[in-house]
């Protein structure tokens, strides 16, 4: 599992030249092969054979939903964004989620970035699968899922580009069957 | 000692100062207020054209009627009066007016979140924030409201919206304290916002002239006692046998009760 | 690997879990997260004490510390060691802490990949967007020079940006809202007659009366500058509130003078008439000090009492007991300069008015008078001037027009070169801080000028209005985030213990995401464009540390000291023997202005409209914080002001839900409410400024209100500087999507 989640992680970082390659697209088609997600692997096949530039598909679509966008920003990847509180950067649900990764030995590399930012939760998720099932389970049932079903819906609502989507339902696939 | 707040709407500008200071030393929901300013007016009064505000709290009442329809489990509680160090124990649910201070104040482990006190204020002083809750005991948010911040003012401080206040127009002290400001205040002739059916014992008091007084005292004194819902008699009713059962909350009848209320409530 | 784990397998899992609570639930919350609900533990929970912050949720920049609890900012308040604001902040300097963690506010740099005004946005890296800034604003300056450049600069991180681009670009096209659309024109109608600029210096704590045009505090709150005023209340001066509106400063007055909108020249005028002609007038002032008081005798000689009274719409009784007031308490009177005034494009010699009533009241350096605090002088450190001449093509020389205009060039001059390509074209254009969509009246034509740029470049820390029409879209460090200004002054009372401060602005946080300051980005962009030579400093701290320098400090002793350095100061009392007050000014006449001030009759409310005034709201910064959860929840709308009267003839009540559409037929673009009151005239509506933001982006500010500045179409310019005018412009109420009549 743990490759999994950090390969999740990755998926959602801002899609650059140096990872989102070749490489990458044959693992997330073999694992839409493993699931049998078919109808999702020949979707993607068949907009980034159509794309022109499908790079900048995906920046401009990541932009779109997760930084700053027009008509508004669709779904900032934060915790906090969704869920407790008034929708703010850094709310009581990020100082919780930093707790938890304290309680469990960690701490982010980079102090001052936010911890409940869905790279960082997919990481951290990432760590616990390797010898911690419990504390898995709690992170995701009192951390990850309350916000991340909200966020989900938003996305999936919201997405122009099937990449996405395809994750969002990755991340939760692979999130609910673990609780 | 009765703590107790003065706002002299002479001073006050209407900033909303206090009540952003507030909502940033509380967390409180960006929907809900522990305090808040209305704008009264331009209006005509008698005393000729007014306007004014409303700069609201809770009023720490001598007898409030947000303490006796609390559901939750009583306890023994100890208090201490932290000038005399003196100590008082009494049975409380899990709000309750201090003995010492005079401030009321709400034990937010033990809180159910049912809403039962924030319905019984006269005043909408309360709110239930719904985004904590006492899971183990079967809470679906936890109350809160205006502490007169007793736990800054018992490190020294002033309360944060007193501390902000530009225009030094809220007073905070000890009503007891003859020589205290607020007790001056008093003696001017600052006043609670009660009226002949709303009669509690307000410790949050309001100084100005006439036509702001009157403007403020026209539109937002409360006339009537919220009518007790449903669901609180139903606490209040269930309250004596409640006593009896210890650790009530664990064993999820609160859950339950609450349930029923609710549905209870919604038959009305 | 367990992925293969089918979704039926789940469901059967989760519906084991959902039949075993709620026990189960009780059981497993026994340890860890569940059972701990985090109640706010409030702002000294484990906190620490940050010291050194400068507000900046508007440009008074009261001093702050912050509560950081584990790298959170949970709490900003005023610096107890403060003796400008103390421990005080108002709403916005509390609601600073929803702008550090707005989710809408810029995170990366953006590139357009769509249309301007329709944008696409795409993240990009620094180096991109710095090499596109850079290249793109040489290929504008070597084909059109340096004049083919506007920028639009707004608040302390542009004035280095601002110096770059005027001092070594070197082009005069630079606009400032501050000046231009709202405090230029009380600076330099001062200027022109004390010889310098007042800024809000009267010594209201002091005063006997405090004389207030259009200021309405309480509404309007600059945190030292309401202290005064309460002060002088407190120690029982008179107030006078000259306003169509029943405002927060006339609720605590002694004098309403419910003036009609657009005529407080007159008003003034009549006062000062009155005072000389019953001789009482500062006679002994006036002849050490002033100048052309013959000329200005004669000047105002017609404004009678009944003269004024006409065109005010007031009882000549009041304007002589405004006047009767005056005199008695003179010299010990606040005359307010004013803030926000460019009102009615005839605002210079409203403006003058003040000034020339001040030194008729003698109220100059005296208690409760004009009074400017003795602070110290930090010299700053900036660019060099290396760009010679250019004079050749600055607008307002080349038009001959608006000969006192602030500093850099009208906005009007500006909008109407890249309009019309003429004298030269405008392609290159530099956004900072600034929202010229909200700020600048006129909204079509800024879309225009803007269109028809090569390249345009936003700097700013929210998605504004603005930004949609930006090619490259920059982020920056908010004032709690870095290094800037430094603020100084004197302790707010002048009569307290003469001190004076010196407050850097110091980072209570670090910048999160790729937000940078305005030294950095500045500096990449001058190396890009060939001018990596001139740069003055590499960082913001080297250049605090510098200027700090001047004065003996730096930031590690300011650090020391709880971010605030006070020393002993000086008495601002008493007047310079040459001080000169113009109130007849040669220069003026010279240049074909009225020398005397003078009112001019504006445009009156065609039938069935009425005019439009507005204000501020203490909660908000105009635009600039409307995004803001907490500020947007203490007033949410700007309810529109009706007169009582008026609105029972109309049929319409408090909390009706209308828009308002302009006597030029634009509409505003969202809902308001009205607020029926008897406190604001019959032909005369209100409402609060900055509201009804339009930019998407902004999902809390996006259509809140109505924005009256959509509304201010047609444009006043004051002739003497160039400023804009924006309260010439009348609407009508539309209700249910029909257009309703106001009747007069
Ligand atoms: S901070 Fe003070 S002046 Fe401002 S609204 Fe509150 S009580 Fe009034
Ligand atoms: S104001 Fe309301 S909440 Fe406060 S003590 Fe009185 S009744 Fe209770
Ligand atoms: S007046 Fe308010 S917003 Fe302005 S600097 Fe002071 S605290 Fe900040």
């Amino acid at each position: 599992m743990t490759d999994i989640f950090r390969f999740l992680a990755q998926s959602m970082r801002y899609p650059a030249s140096e990872w989102f390659n070749e490489d990458f697209w044959s693992v997330l088609l073999s694992l839409l092969d493993e699931l049998q997600w078919q109808e999702d692997k020949a979707e993607l096949i068949r907009v980034k054979a159509g794309a022109k530039d499908f790079l900048e598909d995906v920046q401009i679509e990541h932009t779109r939903l997760f930084i700053n966008a027009i008509p508004h920003v669709v779904a900032a990847p934060y915790a906090s964004v969704h869920c407790k509180g008034d929708g703010t950067l850094y709310g009581m649900i990020a100082e919780q989620t930093k707790k938890f990764y304290r309680e469990k030995g960690f701490a982010l590399a980079k102090e001052n970035d936010l911890p409940d930012h869905i790279v960082y939760e997919l990481e951290f998720l990432a760590i616990l699968a390797n010898d911690d099932p419990d504390g898995q389970k709690k992170f995701l049932e009192t951390l990850f899922t309350p916000w991340f079903k909200i966020f989900k819906s938003k996305v999936l609502e919201e997405a122009h580009h099937p990449y996405y989507r395809v994750v969002m339902n990755l991340i939760d696939f692979f999130t609910r069957e673990e609780l | 000692m009765q703590y107790g707040m003065i706002i002299d709407l002479n001073r006050c500008v209407g900033c909303h100062a206090c009540t952003i200071a507030c909502k940033a030393e509380w967390d409180v929901p960006v929907d809900k207020e522990r305090n808040w300013v209305r704008r009264l007016g331009p209006a005509n009064t008698p005393e000729g054209l007014a306007s004014t505000y409303y700069p609201g709290l809770c009023n720490h009442c001598n007898e409030p009627s947000c303490v006796p329809v609390c559901p939750a489990d009583v306890i023994e509680k100890t208090f201490t009066d932290s000038k005399t160090g003196q100590t008082k124990s009494m049975e409380v649910a899990a709000t309750y007016k201090d003995p010492f201070n005079g401030t009321v104040q709400i034990d937010k482990d033990r809180c159910l979140g049912c809403g039962a006190c924030a319905d019984a204020c006269p005043y909408g002083a309360r709110y239930v924030n719904t985004d904590i809750k006492n899971e183990e005991i079967g809470g679906e948010g936890i109350a809160d409201k205006c502490t007169y911040c007793v736990t800054r003012v018992e490190k020294g401080l002033e309360p944060a919206c007193v501390q902000t206040c530009l225009a030094n127009a809220r007073i905070f002290g000890d009503l007891d304290d003859p020589n205290s400001e607020v007790a001056k205040y008093v003696k001017k002739g600052a006043k609670g916002l009660t009226s002949p059916a709303v009669n509690i014992g307000p410790n949050s008091r309001y100084y100005g002239n006439k036509k702001d007084m009157y403007l403020l005292t026209t539109t937002s004194t409360p006339t009537e006692m919220p009518s007790a819902s449903l669901r609180r008699s139903l606490m209040a009713r269930l309250k004596p046998e409640m006593r009896k059962v210890k650790n009530f909350g664990l064993l999820g009848l609160a859950g339950a009760v609450l349930v029923s209320g609710l549905t209870e409530d919604k038959k009305e | 690997m367990s992925f293969k784990v089918t979704r039926r397998k789940f469901l059967q899992t989760a519906s084991i879990a959902a039949a075993t609570l709620p026990l189960a639930k009780v059981v497993s919350a026994e340890t860890g997260f569940v059972r701990d609900p985090f109640t706010p533990p409030g702002s000294l929970e484990g906190t620490q004490t940050v010291t050194g912050g400068v507000c900046e949720m508007c440009f008074w920049r009261c001093q702050l510390v912050g509560k950081v609890r584990d790298k959170k900012l949970v709490k900003l308040e005023g610096n107890p060691k403060s003796i400008d604001n103390g421990k005080s902040i108002c709403a916005r300097g509390n609601a600073g802490i929803k702008l550090l963690y707005d989710p809408d506010r810029l995170k990366f740099p953006l590139k357009n990949v769509g249309e301007r005004g329709k944008p696409v946005w795409k993240q990009i890296s620094w180096q991109e967007a710095l090499d596109e800034c850079g290249s793109k604003l040489k290929a504008v300056q070597d084909k059109y020079g340096s004049q083919g450049i506007a920028m639009f600069p707004h608040g302390a991180s542009a004035k280095y940006p601002m110096d770059f681009f005027e001092k070594v670009v070197g082009t005069h096209n630079v606009s400032e809202a501050s000046f231009f659309q709202c405090r230029g024109i009380r600076d330099m109608a001062y200027m022109a007659t004390f010889g310098l600029a007042p800024d809000e210096n009267v010594d209201m704590a002091n005063a006997k009366a405090i004389f207030l045009i259009g200021c309405h505090f309480g509404e309007n709150v600059h945190v030292s500058h309401v202290k005064k005023y309460l002060k002088g209340l407190e120690n029982g001066a008179k107030l006078i509130v000259v306003d169509p509106r029943y405002s927060a400063s006339a609720a605590k007055s002694d004098i309403w003078v419910k003036i009609k909108p657009a005529t407080d020249t007159a008003f003034l005028l009549a006062v000062m008439n009155y005072l000389v002609q019953k001789d009482k007038y500062d006679k002994k002032f006036v002849e050490a000090h002033c100048v052309g008081f013959e000329e200005f005798k004669k000047g105002i000689s017609h404004a009678s009492l009944d003269w004024a009274a006409k065109i005010c719409d007031v009882p000549a009784k009041q304007i002589q007991e405004v006047a009767e007031v005056l005199a008695a308490s003179a010299p010990n009177v606040s005359v307010h300069p004013g803030r926000h005034v460019s009102w009615y494009g005839t605002d210079f010699q409203r403006i003058r008015a003040h000034a020339c009533l001040t030194a008729l009241l003698g109220a100059i350096g005296v208690k409760g008078g004009f009074v400017k605090g003795k602070g110290v002088k930090v010299k700053g450190i900036t660019w060099p001037t290396v760009a010679e001449g250019g004079e050749e093509h600055n607008l307002r020389l080349m038009a001959d027009k608006y000969h006192y205009a602030p500093p850099g060039t009208p906005t009007e001059l500006i909008r109407d070169a890249c309009i019309t390509g003429k004298p030269y074209p405008i392609k290159g254009c530099v956004v900072w801080g600034q929202n010229p969509m909200q700020t600048i009246p006129n909204q079509q034509k800024m879309v225009d000028a803007l269109k028809q740029m090569d390249f345009i470049m936003c700097v700013d820390v929210m998605p504004t209005d603005i930004t949609m029409y930006a090619d490259i879209l920059l982020p920056e460090a908010c004032y709690l985030e870095r290094y800037d200004f430094i603020k100084t002054g004197t302790q707010w009372n002048f009569t307290d213990k003469q001190q004076q401060y010196i407050a850097p602005r110091m980072p209570l946080v670090d910048a999160m995401f790729e937000r940078k300051d305005e030294i950095w980005i500045t500096n990449e962009i001058a190396k890009r464009m060939g001018y990596g030579d001139k740069i003055p400093v590499n960082s913001l701290e080297e250049k605090i540390n510098k200027e700090l320098a001047g004065v003996n400090l730096s930031i590690e002793q300011l650090k020391k000291e709880d971010g605030i350095h006070i020393q002993d100061g000086k008495d601002p009392y008493g007047v310079p023997e040459d001080f000169e007050v113009q109130l007849y000014n040669e220069d003026l006449a010279d240049k074909g202005y009225p020398a005397v001030p003078t009112y001019i009759a504006v445009e009156e409310a065609p039938k069935g409209f009425t005019r439009l005034v507005y204000g501020r709201s203490p909660v908000h910064t105009f635009n600039r914080t409307q995004n803001n959860v907490w500020l947007h929840n203490a007033m949410p709308v700007n309810p529109l002001w009706l007169n009582d009267e008026i609105a029972m003839k109309m049929g319409l009540k408090d909390g009706d839900e209308i828009e308002l559409v302009n006597s030029e037929g634009v509409k505003s673009s969202s809902k308001t409410v009205i607020k029926v009151t008897p406190g604001i005239r019959k032909d005369t509506v209100y409402m609060a400024h900055g509201y009804g933001s339009k930019n998407p982006l902004l999902t809390v500010g996006f259509h809140a209100g109505a924005d009256d500045q959509q509304l201010i179409t047609k444009l006043a310019i004051d002739p003497e500087t160039g400023c804009n005018g924006m309260r010439n412009n009348f609407v009508k109420i539309v209700k249910d999507g029909k257009s309703l009549d106001i009747p007069a």
